[in-house]
This record gives C-alpha cells, structure tokens and sequence, in this order.
C-alpha cells in the first residue's frame, strides 16, 4: 500500500503549481490532473523532446506530472462546471494556482466547492497570496526571487544580482503547499472538516535566504552578494573554490561549531607544507571575531584564503572530495548535470529511475524517489499523462456519464 | 496554544541539528506539535553560530537563523554519550510518535540510537534521518552543510555568468529545498501510521530530494543529452528578461516581458517610441536575438529612476516588475507585511526576537508562531518532570550525572 493511496486529489494548477500534486501522487494519492482542452499551459514549456515542441514532450510537463492521470475539462463552459462540481464531491483535496478570484468568480472559489463538499482542503498557491497590495502584481520567477529575498544575495559584485538559472519560485510555493494540504488533512481527520490554504511564493522563496531576510529587524549588516561566496560586514566569505579541474564547495568558516573543522583542515595543510606552523595555531574557534573585532587584520585572513586557494587548486575536484571522505573535510565538487546523472553515489542508491515513455519507444531516467520509505516505498507507477489521457477511465468508468453523454461532451469540447 | 492547532497531538523527538532538520520541525512546531529538541551541551549546535545576529552580537542564542528555524519547540540539553542519558532518549523515544535526526550516518548508531534499536523501545515509532548524501553508497559518510550539497547536485554551476566562475546559488540552498520534503514525509508516515498502526524508516538525502528542484535540466540531460550551464539572467523564451540598475548605490529592480503585448506596454512606460517600432524587437524570439541591445535600452530608462517607482509604474501597465529587496527592503514591503511575515516573539532573556511567520495560511486552524526558540536547557525540568514524569530525585541523579550538561 501506498502512503496516500486512499486520497483523491484535483489538480488545477499551471505551471505554478504542479510540484504540489506530484509530491502527494509520488506519495501515493490519485491524482487528476484537470486541464482545459488543448492541454495545461505548462506543456509549452521547454526544453522539449529532442527539441521538437509539442504538448506531450515538454520536459518542464515530465518534471512534475508523474504519477497522475489527465483529464480535460473546459470550466469556462456551464457544463464543464458541472463535472467538475461531480468530481469534487468525491475528492479530498483540490489544488489551484489561478491568480486570485478566477475561480470565485466562476462560481468554483472555496466557498463555493466547500458547500458541496465541506470536508475538501482547497489549496491556492499564488505569486504574492490571495489578498493584499500586491495580489494583483504581474509575476515571474524572477520577479518572486526579487520580492522575496534571494535574489540579491546572489551574484559578482560588479553586475547585477542573477538567479539561478532553472525556475525555483513557484517550486518552493508548491512544496510549501503539499506540506500545508498534509498539515489539513490530519485535522480534518478530527474535524472531519476541510478548509483554504493559502501559499504565497514570495514568502516561501524567503527561505532561501538562510535567515538573513531577518537582518534588518533583528538589527544587523545585511549579506551582500560576491562571486561564489557571501560578504558579511568587512569579511569576504568565500564558499566556492577553485580546484585544478574546475571548482569544489568547501565551508572554511569559524566559530564554536565550525572552527573545529577548519582546524583540522589547517594542520592537514600544514602537515603537506602549505603553511607554517603559526598560521596552523591560530585560533579557528575565535577566528571570526578577532577579525571583526580587528584584532587580526583583514590582510591576514586574505594571506590565509590564499594558502587555502593554492592547497584547493593543486588538487583535482576528485581527489579533494576523497580527502573529504577520508579526512572529514567539508569539501564537495561543483558538479554539472552531467556529473549528477552519472555519479557513482546516485547510482549506488538506486536514486535515477527509468520512466518507460512507450509511444516514444524509449525510456528516460528521472530524478529519484525523494526519500526511501521502509514501509511504503514511493513507487513510479505512472510516466507524464498525455493530454485527456484518463477522460473514459475517469468521467465513464468512475463518475458514471453515459457513452452518449461522453460523446456529446466531446464533439462541444467541454472535455 | 490553542489546542485545536492541527498537529496538537503529534510528538517528536527531534535530534537535528544546524538548518535543515529544525527547518523541518518548525514547521509542524507552528501547528501545535510537542517538539522537543535535543542539543548537546558540549557540542554547540552550529546553527547557534551563524548569522544573523540580534544586535549584530554574537552570543549563544542571538542567531536569527537558530530563532528562526527552532520557534515554538522545548528544548533539552542531553550528553549523548553519557550513559545516564541513555534512559532519557529511551523515555523520549517511549513518548515520542517520531524521531528525527541529521547527524552523518553512524553516529546514531555508534550510540545505539539507530532505527533497529529504537523500534525495541517504540515498536510503531517513524523515524527519519537526513543527511547529506543519504544512509548508504560511497559518499554517505560526507559530512557538512547544505551548500556542499547543492554543489554536488548541480545547483552551483547554474546559477552565474557564463564568461565567469559559478556565483553559486546563496548559501546551503539544499536546506532551503529539504525541509518541505522532512515534513511531507513525516506527515504522510503519520496519516499511513494512523491508519495501520505500522510505524517505519525513512532515509532522507538532501542533495536527492533538492533535485527535484532541477527535474527539468536533469531530463534534458537524460532524454536529449544537454548539459544546462549558466546563463546569467537570461531566460529561454522570454524577453527581456533582466536585473536593471536603478538610482542609488547598489540599487536594482528585475523587469520580465512574457509577451510581446507586455513589451509594447513595456516601451510605452519608458517612452521609447523606436524601440517598439523597431520590426528586429516584434517578437520573443527576435528579441532574444537582439538581448543585449535591449537590455541596454531599458537600463538607460531605469538608471535615473527610483527603483520602487519603477515597479509600480511598470506594474500599473500590468508589466512583470519588482524592486530587487533586501531584508530592510522585506521588512518594509507592504505585502510582507499584510502577510504578516514577520513575527516579533519574547525572547526569555534577550527581549523581543523576530522570526519569519508561517509559509502557509490556513483558513480555520491557522498556525500559530508564539514562543521564541529555546535556550540551551531551558526546558529541562518541564520535559523531565511533565512529559517523561521524573521526580526530584530521579532529576537530580541526572543533574549529578552530567547528562544533562
């Protein structure tokens, strides 16, 4: 059995929010996946299958729609409001991420859906929330980095600040959303009542800047961006480094916590001469603060990063990541995607899994299960639905519309 | 607390540490889990060190990233590897419907603290353990931090300018993308647990769960081998795209065309006739061609303009706009303020504390963000005396013990 397999769940979302529902369908809920005829906008999104656009090759679409079945359903029309009120009676959970009021104003917002079901979660997921001076703002990915907090934090400090190039926003707003939906059902299983989540993907993008949103209430400098690293006050604080064979990420810092570990990687560079005997002994425990008390000067500790840089760049990305396992070094390799899908650690875990595309007669490995369960273990039971897919299973099999019916939906194009 | 809060009845003995597992717990915490935190006294949690610091001063619990992630849980000072706290986990455990912790593998083990162990104790007990790279396979024994891990799953190398070393995404961006993903789990192991009585394991990796978040670049890899690199701020259709100077030192604002509708309007504000004449800009794809030229021409118009006149002009002609916010710039947005974001808390010893509100808002049982983070210890006598139930005597053994630090 699965995790969430007794749980229907209605997926309205664009490409804003489809992350949502395939985190519950690869925990094992049905998930439909509701699109308009023609097929959800996300399928014109690239990159798509061998560069060739159509709705049923958009990677973007494979990404995040495993796991569920597709219908189409035209809720502009009467009638298509009608199914969609039918399937909602037997759903437990609806999600939508249309701008605010689309769905009210058709007579499908969470008022209208809560009367016909009382005990369905209804979960918005939206740019900026469902209210407020800046509900109504036109969005992006890139606009949400802007309004939430990480975008410039990133960046070389002499061009602009720069996202990372892969849409995050809504992907944050969406796993925000599943975990809100799963908080909901536990009360509804007290309650026996549902209710409206409602995510705002400028807020959930605020937690990618590691607290630091909080400097200004809490009274301290701001983070400001540098290339590969963070500037703190006086401090440049390198975390990328340059290795012989390209760059590995290494955390050199101080403090109680993590001044131990550079310790240790400071006697290794002693031991293999990098450095002399008094840069070993310093204090990595207090180094932070003597330097920002300016009991050791900042020229120091650029000295002492460039020791660092020469020991970094001696070594290829593989054989500092040995020293890591060896040596417990916080080091890892800056790795491309390429470096990912192959990497021996991913394959000894079984972590890339086929997902067999039979009308393209190949299969395709996707990013893994998210997390390995003992007991009810995520399973890939469903590659990417193509468009209406499940319309006979679903609307004739499971909600009863009549052959003649189904046909007549058809030829109007409701579904 | 109210106790109507959804998650009143979900207990958890919570080992983690640093940023991704207390992100975790803090969440199910601001829906009225019991949370008891586990710290050792002798080996400072790490997440207490980092900035930023209440007052720009570091003390032992003026980190605002240690406020932020540990709102609304107990916290107990326990020496792991002092045998009368032994007892203690075991109790907790006994207690607890799931424990969690984010140690490098072994570690629990090498205390007797693993899974097998444990289940002896609380045989419908959910565990989760979350690491790095996962239990198992060569690297599972890397310890460290989130940025290394989104250096290994790719997110470094995607995120800078393409003639220049990687930027890296900010800071340990895996503990920004795992935490959703501890708490699913755990909430879907408790729904599956309720049901059927069966507790299990989960063995979470960071860096496999952040992948997700570069689902699409690692499918254009496997089904047309392309390996994504970075490109700046450039965007694959749209355009422009960009982070535009604005008035000031230091001073940006982001502008996003996603139709050639919105670049006329776009051309309109910044009352350049040419531009949106110019038959080379008529379409997405022309203009991409042509980006450079017309990310230029934009940042001419924005350079002398206030950036937070920008956005709302831009945004008035329904074109996508947003100052570039750092925290003051948060602090002040008007959004993150009817959001209600920011939640000032009462810090026992240091005064008021802020820390960010919930993600979520749920209509009828809304969460609840009300006590700051515990100190090191401060709960020690409520946990042992009121959860586990331990007399005078039995607490005083431990404080004689040294357990408890």
């Amino acid at each position: 059995m699965s995790v969430l397999s007794p749980y229907r769940v209605l997926d309205l979302t664009t490409e804003r929010g489809l992350l949502c529902g395939q985190m519950l369908a690869d925990l094992g809920a049905d998930v439909i996946k509701v699109e308009p005829p023609g097929g959800c906008s996300a399928r014109s999104i690239g990159p798509f299958y061998k560069d060739t656009p159509h709705p049923d090759r958009s990677l973007y679409w494979w990404a995040y729609n495993r796991n569920k079945r597709a219908i189409t359903l035209d809720i502009e029309e009467d009638r298509g409001r009608g199914l969609l009120r039918r399937l909602v009676e037997r759903a437990d959970f609806l999600i939508e991420s249309h701008n605010p009021g689309y769905l009210s104003e058709r007579n499908l917002g969470f008022s209208d859906l809560a009367r016909i079901n009382p005990a369905l979660i209804f979960v918005s997921i939206t740019p900026f929330g469902q209210d407020g001076p800046k509900a109504t703002y036109a969005d992006s990915d890139l606009i949400i980095m802007a309004a939430g907090g990480p975008l410039i934090l990133a960046g070389d400090e002499d061009r602009p600040p720069v996202r990372l190039c892969i849409p995050q926003a809504y992907l944050h707003a969406s796993a925000d959303a599943a975990v809100a939906a799963l908080v909901a059902h536990r009360e509804r299983t007290r309650s026996g009542l549902g209710q409206h989540i409602d995510v705002a993907a400028q807020q959930s993008v605020a937690m990618a800047t590691q607290s630091y949103i909080l400097a200004a209430p809490l009274g301290s400098p701001e983070a400001r961006r540098m290339s590969g690293g963070v500037k703190f006050g006086p401090l440049d604080i390198p975390l990328v480094w340059p290795a012989k064979d390209g760059y590995v990420a290494m955390t050199f810092l101080f403090g109680s916590a993590l001044g131990i570990f550079t310790a240790k990687l400071m006697n290794f560079l002693c031991e293999q001469g990098f450095c002399d005997e008094a840069t070993r002994a310093k204090d990595w425990i207090a180094y932070g603060e003597q330097l920002l008390s300016g009991m050791e000067p900042l020229s120091e500790f650029e000295r002492v990063k460039e020791i660092v840089r020469k020991f970094t760049r001696s070594h290829t990305k593989a054989e500092l990541l040995q020293l890591a396992v060896d040596r417990g070094f916080l080091i890892t390799p800056v790795t491309t995607i390429e470096e990912v899908v192959e990497s021996p650690q991913f394959e000894s875990r079984g972590y890339f899994q086929d997902v067999a595309h039979p009308e393209l007669g190949e299969s395709f490995r996707y990013p893994g299960p998210f997390a390995k369960f003992s007991a009810t273990p995520i399973e890939y039971r469903l590659r990417p639905p193509s468009i209406g897919e499940h319309n006979s299973e679903i609307y004739r099999d499971e909600l009863g519309v009549s052959e003649r019916e189904m046909a007549e939906l058809t030829l109007t194009g409701i579904i | 607390m109210p106790n109507d809060l959804p998650l009143k009845d979900v207990k958890i003995c919570d080992f983690t540490w640093v940023m991704a597992g207390p992100a975790s717990t803090r969440i199910l915490a601001d829906y009225g889990a019991t949370v008891v935190r586990i710290e050792s006294p002798t080996r400072i949690d790490a997440a207490r060190t980092l900035q930023p610091y209440l007052d720009n001063k570091l003390g032992p619990d003026s980190s605002g990233m240690f406020a932020n992630c540990n709102a609304g849980k107990l916290g107990i000072s326990l020496d792991l590897r002092n045998r009368a706290a032994r007892a203690v986990v075991h109790d907790l455990v006994r207690w607890a419907d799931v424990v969690t912790e984010s140690f490098s593998p072994k570690a629990m083990r090498a205390w007797g603290f693993d899974y097998e162990s444990l289940r002896k104790v609380n045989p419908n007990l959910i565990m989760l353990s979350s690491c790095l790279m996962g239990q198992s396979g060569p690297l599972a024994k890397i310890a460290g931090f989130g940025n290394m891990a989104a250096a290994i799953s790719g997110f470094h190398n995607l995120a800078g300018w393409p003639d220049r070393a990687p930027a890296g995404v900010f800071g340990a961006y895996t503990d920004y993308v795992a935490p959703r993903y501890t708490a699913i789990a755990i909430l879907a192991a408790l729904d599956h647990r309720r049901r059927t009585g069966q507790g299990q394991y989960i063995d979470q990796s960071q860096a496999e769960c952040a992948i997700h978040f570069l689902a699409p670049a690692i499918l254009d890899y496997t089904a047309n081998g392309r390996v994504n690199r970075r490109v700046g701020n450039s965007d694959a259709v749209f355009a422009p795209h960009g982070v535009y100077p604005a008035a000031g030192d230091d001073q940006w604002v982001a502008i996003v065309c996603r139709s050639d509708d919105e670049w006329r309007r776009l051309c309109t504000a910044i009352e350049n006739e040419d531009l949106s004449r110019d038959s080379r800009y008529a379409s997405a794809a022309r203009r991409l061609e042509h980006r450079d030229a017309i990310d230029s021409s934009i940042a001419n118009w924005t350079r002398a303009l206030d950036r937070g006149v920008i956005e709302s002009r831009l945004q008035a002609l329904g074109v996508p706009a947003h100052q570039v916010q750092n925290s003051a710039d948060a602090y002040r947005d008007t959004q993150f303020a009817h959001r209600g974001h920011f939640v000032a808390l009462d810090h026992p010893s240091l005064g008021k504390f802020t820390v960010e509100g919930p993600r979520a808002r749920l209509s009828r049982t809304p969460a609840v963000v009300s006590r700051a983070a515990p100190m090191l210890g401060q709960d020690n006598q409520y946990v042992l005396e009121s959860i586990l139930g331990y007399d005078e005597t039995r607490i005083s053994e431990l404080v004689a013990s040294g357990a408890l630090g």
